[in-house]
């Protein structure tokens, strides 16, 4: 166990930074799995189907929402988890801040998403909440990640 | 230890720590631009859901699905508020009020599939009737249905309506909002169609099946009811959970 303690912060005991970037891996692999399902539905000209049944899966798909610029969001989602599982795989501070940033952008861009569904489309794609939830440990990794090892030496 | 080596351990302790000085003086720098990061990104959020808040996804006159409703109903009679032949035995009355959340879900989602399989075979037929229980623009939105039904495109116009709901907290059923989609339904005669919607007539006719709804003892829309030869007049459904549902009542009526 490392101690992510310095003289700019209190003394705090965090995960390992290669405990936290195996989890991150594990993480953004199953993100690519549900992004490439998404978007594989979305692509033959269905939707995903809601395991628990329902058809909120259907009305996010077919909502004006679920484009960006004519792709499907989840081509986006699959880019974002691909590079964030590179940075959970490479060590230093480029990864460090870059999986940070890129975890960030994903988290905010699933809260934003969330709202939609909430109030706007008003209909509920468990996929879409499996990929928020995803982003969100992500994101957690990735902040603690960052401010516990930022600019320290690598283990070795 | 000798004067010499003492010197070196004091030179070595310097460097040392003019190396742990950099490293921390790097980390502080890269935790202030996480810092920033995720402040910008924490605005871009709000931005945008302030931006998405203040535009109306439904409600406006940029219709949406105009031309998937088309395909959806393309082919199937439509006569006043009946949709499917007009021959077939069993009918299923949706009892709905276009402003309601719930009845465009079933619009969109459960309708389709009992359209495909019962009324373009002409096993049923669908009758909608207005039961208008979310706000005072319910009366004008079903009486605008009722008026273009008049025209033979009722169906059209409800399911289009559907498509294009807006938030049903909000006022968006305006007369450019009715306009819109009657001639997006396809309305031939817009004169005549408002002239209708504003009428007595019309007016009275969404209440009294609204009324007629209360004496069936629903309580919310959508509501169902199916009649045919297999029923004792309008057997009430309640809100069905599913096209199967239906499907079996459907099949129960016959």
């Amino acid at each position: 166990m490392t101690e992510g303690s310095s003289t700019s912060f209190p003394v705090m005991k965090l995960p390992a930074e290669g405990t936290l970037r195996m989890i991150a891996t594990f993480a953004a692999a199953f993100g690519i799995g549900v992004a490439a399902y998404i978007a594989i539905a979305d692509s033959g000209g269905g939707a995903p189907v809601c395991l628990a049944g329902g058809s909120g899966c259907q009305t996010v798909a077919n909502s004006t929402y679920s484009h960006l610029l004519g792709v499907n969001i989840a081509a986006f989602g699959i880019a974002g988890y691909v590079l964030l599982l590179v940075a959970s795989l490479l060590r230093g501070d480029a990864a460090r801040m870059g999986g940070f940033g890129l975890s960030l952008v994903g988290f905010g861009y699933s809260v934003y998403l969330t709202y939609l569904e909430l109030f706007k489309i008003e209909a509920i794609c468990q996929w879409c909440v499996a990929s928020a939830i995803l982003m969100a440990i992500l994101f957690g990794l990735n902040a603690i990640r960052m401010v516990g090892y930022v600019g320290r030496p690598d283990e070795r | 230890m000798s004067g010499k080596s003492s010197r070196e351990a004091r030179r070595e302790e310097r460097l040392q720590a003019e190396s742990e000085g950099g490293r921390e003086g790097r980390r502080k720098r890269l935790l202030q631009i996480g810092s920033a990061a995720a402040f910008l990104v924490v605005a871009a959020v709000l931005v945008m859901i302030v931006l998405s808040a203040n535009h109306s996804s439904g409600g406006d006159t940029n219709l949406e699905d105009v031309g998937l409703v088309n395909r959806q109903l393309h082919g199937i009679p439509q006569n006043g508020m009946v949709l499917g032949d007009p021959q077939a035995k069993v009918k299923l009355i949706e009892f709905g009020d276009l402003k309601c959340p719930v009845c465009k879900g079933f619009s969109e989602e459960i309708i389709p599939d009992v359209i495909d399989s019962k009324v373009r075979s002409g096993e049923a037929k669908i009758e909608f009737r207005n039961y208008t229980i979310i706000d005072r623009e319910s009366t004008p939105a079903g009486a605008a249905a009722v008026a273009a039904g008049e025209q033979g495109l009722a169906w059209s116009f409800i399911e289009l309506f559907y498509r294009n709901q807006g938030l049903e907290t909000s006022s968006y059923v305006t007369d450019e909002f009715l306009t819109a989609i009657a001639r997006g339904a396809s309305v031939p005669d817009i004169g005549k169609w408002n002239e209708a919607r504003k009428s007595k007539l019309v007016l009275g006719l969404v209440r009294r099946t609204t009324e007629e709804a209360e004496k069936l003892g629903f309580t919310g829309t959508p509501s169902f009811a199916v009649t045919g030869p297999g029923t004792k007049g309008i057997e009430p459904l309640a809100t069905p959970g599913s096209a199967g549902a239906i499907e079996e009542a459907i099949d129960g009526a016959r």
